[in-house]
């Protein structure tokens, strides 16, 4: 493999879950269910006392189950699975990106937390327009940069400075899926700064 | 990170959620369409019925009574092996490990993550935009692969960091003398969430 392909595929999957967390929990409750029936089968075969239910007792149950319960309650316990089923596919096939990105670099495969681009933002925001700590926010999303800005009461804001001073910072990060910025000044002013 | 195997752990969530997914359409339908309680009686008692013919078709004495029934439990164990199978595939790969090299019979070198950790740290000590530091490393599919993780200051560029990054990174392969793959990871943490971003001077 080339340098670049093994840098792309650890930005890859640095910026992607592994699913780590589901999987250990699925397997986890899938072991203990599957050790459960072996062991209650054994005790079944040896015609020793079961420890919750007998393999047979769970089959009875099984078979009664319509009967015994009211259909709200089966519809309830059904629709409850299956969204759970459809939630665990959702985790399995979705993209499962984590907030994350990665950043041009030569040598390393050079990956930033989302909040640390907006803290930086913000304080670019900032210097450039000559506010206190406080008055910029910035969210980063999927493919924005959303930057709300509170101006100080009475005093003029260069909102031109602010939009150059944070194009030219994003584009000292060449990110690798390009953002939308998102400049935002609020109506109402901060009092006394 | 890791070695986690990333496919796997797709397909067999899907199997898994399928299968809830199959679950709570039976009990949908069993709850809501008319006659469906006794179809399910009726197709519990026949798969019984099957089981039960089935045992008897391969006898065994008495303690276990049939090989199906052997059969069954040796299945469940089975699911069970494949379910701590799958259980033990998340993670791994990290190593103390950096590098290793025979030299014959004059014995051989190996070199420790600990030694790159004190070089970053020790390298990284004056940055005041740098709040902490680690440095792992792991067994990737292509060898031996570094984790540079570096804990940004609240409002620091990370270009900034990944430029100091950059370098550290060179010092490391001139030291090394052959290049391996590296991932610096800037993050923040619960030293930047307290720490007051720095003032313009």
């Amino acid at each position: 493999m080339t340098q670049d392909r093994i840098i792309r595929r650890m930005i890859r999957r640095d910026t992607h879950s592994s699913r780590s967390v589901p999987s250990i929990v699925a397997a986890s409750i899938l072991l203990v269910t599957f050790l459960w029936l072996a062991l209650e089968s054994v005790l079944w075969l040896l015609k020793d006392q079961p420890l919750l239910a007998s393999p047979a007792q769970l089959r009875q149950w099984l078979l009664d189950l319509p009967a015994n319960t009211i259909p709200a309650g089966m519809t309830a316990a059904g629709v409850g699975l299956g969204l759970l089923g459809l939630l665990i596919i959702g985790i399995a096939v979705g993209k499962g990106r984590r907030s994350r990105r990665a950043l041009a670099s030569e040598r390393t495969a050079t990956v930033v937390d989302d909040d640390v681009i907006a803290a930086a933002v913000s304080s670019k925001a900032r210097l450039a327009a000559g506010l206190a700590p406080g008055q910029v926010t910035t969210t980063v999303g999927g493919r924005s940069v959303r930057v709300q800005v509170r101006p100080t009461s009475g005093v003029p804001l260069s909102l031109e400075s602010i939009k150059t001073a944070l194009d030219g910072e994003l584009a000292t990060y060449a990110l690798d899926r390009p953002v939308r910025r998102d400049v935002r000044v609020l109506n109402e002013g901060a009092v006394g700064q | 990170m890791r070695r986690t195997n990333r496919a796997a752990n797709r397909i067999l969530l899907t199997v898994v959620g399928l299968a809830l997914l199959g679950a709570g359409a039976a009990l949908i339908a069993a709850g809501t369409l008319p006659g469906a309680a006794e179809t399910w009686q009726a197709i519990g008692s026949n798969l019984t019925d099957q089981a039960r013919a089935l045992a008897t078709s391969a006898p065994l004495p008495d303690p276990v009574r049939s090989w199906w029934l052997a059969a069954g439990v040796v299945a469940l164990l089975l699911g069970a092996g494949l379910s701590a199978a799958w259980l033990a595939s998340q993670g791994g790969g990290r190593t103390p490990r950096l590098a290793e090299q025979a030299d014959g019979a004059r014995g051989r070198t190996v070199v420790d993550v600990g030694l790159i950790t004190a070089a970053v740290q020790e390298a990284l000590n004056g940055n005041r935009n740098v709040l902490a530091s680690s440095v792992t490393a792991w067994e990737s599919r292509n060898g031996t692969a570094l984790r540079l993780r570096m804990q940004a200051r609240k409002g620091t560029s990370p270009r900034e960091l990944a430029d100091t990054a950059e370098q550290l990174v060179q010092g490391i392969d001139a030291w090394l003398g052959h290049p391996m793959p590296v991932l610096v990871r800037i993050t923040s943490g619960a030293r930047t969430r307290v720490s007051s971003s720095r003032r313009a001077r």
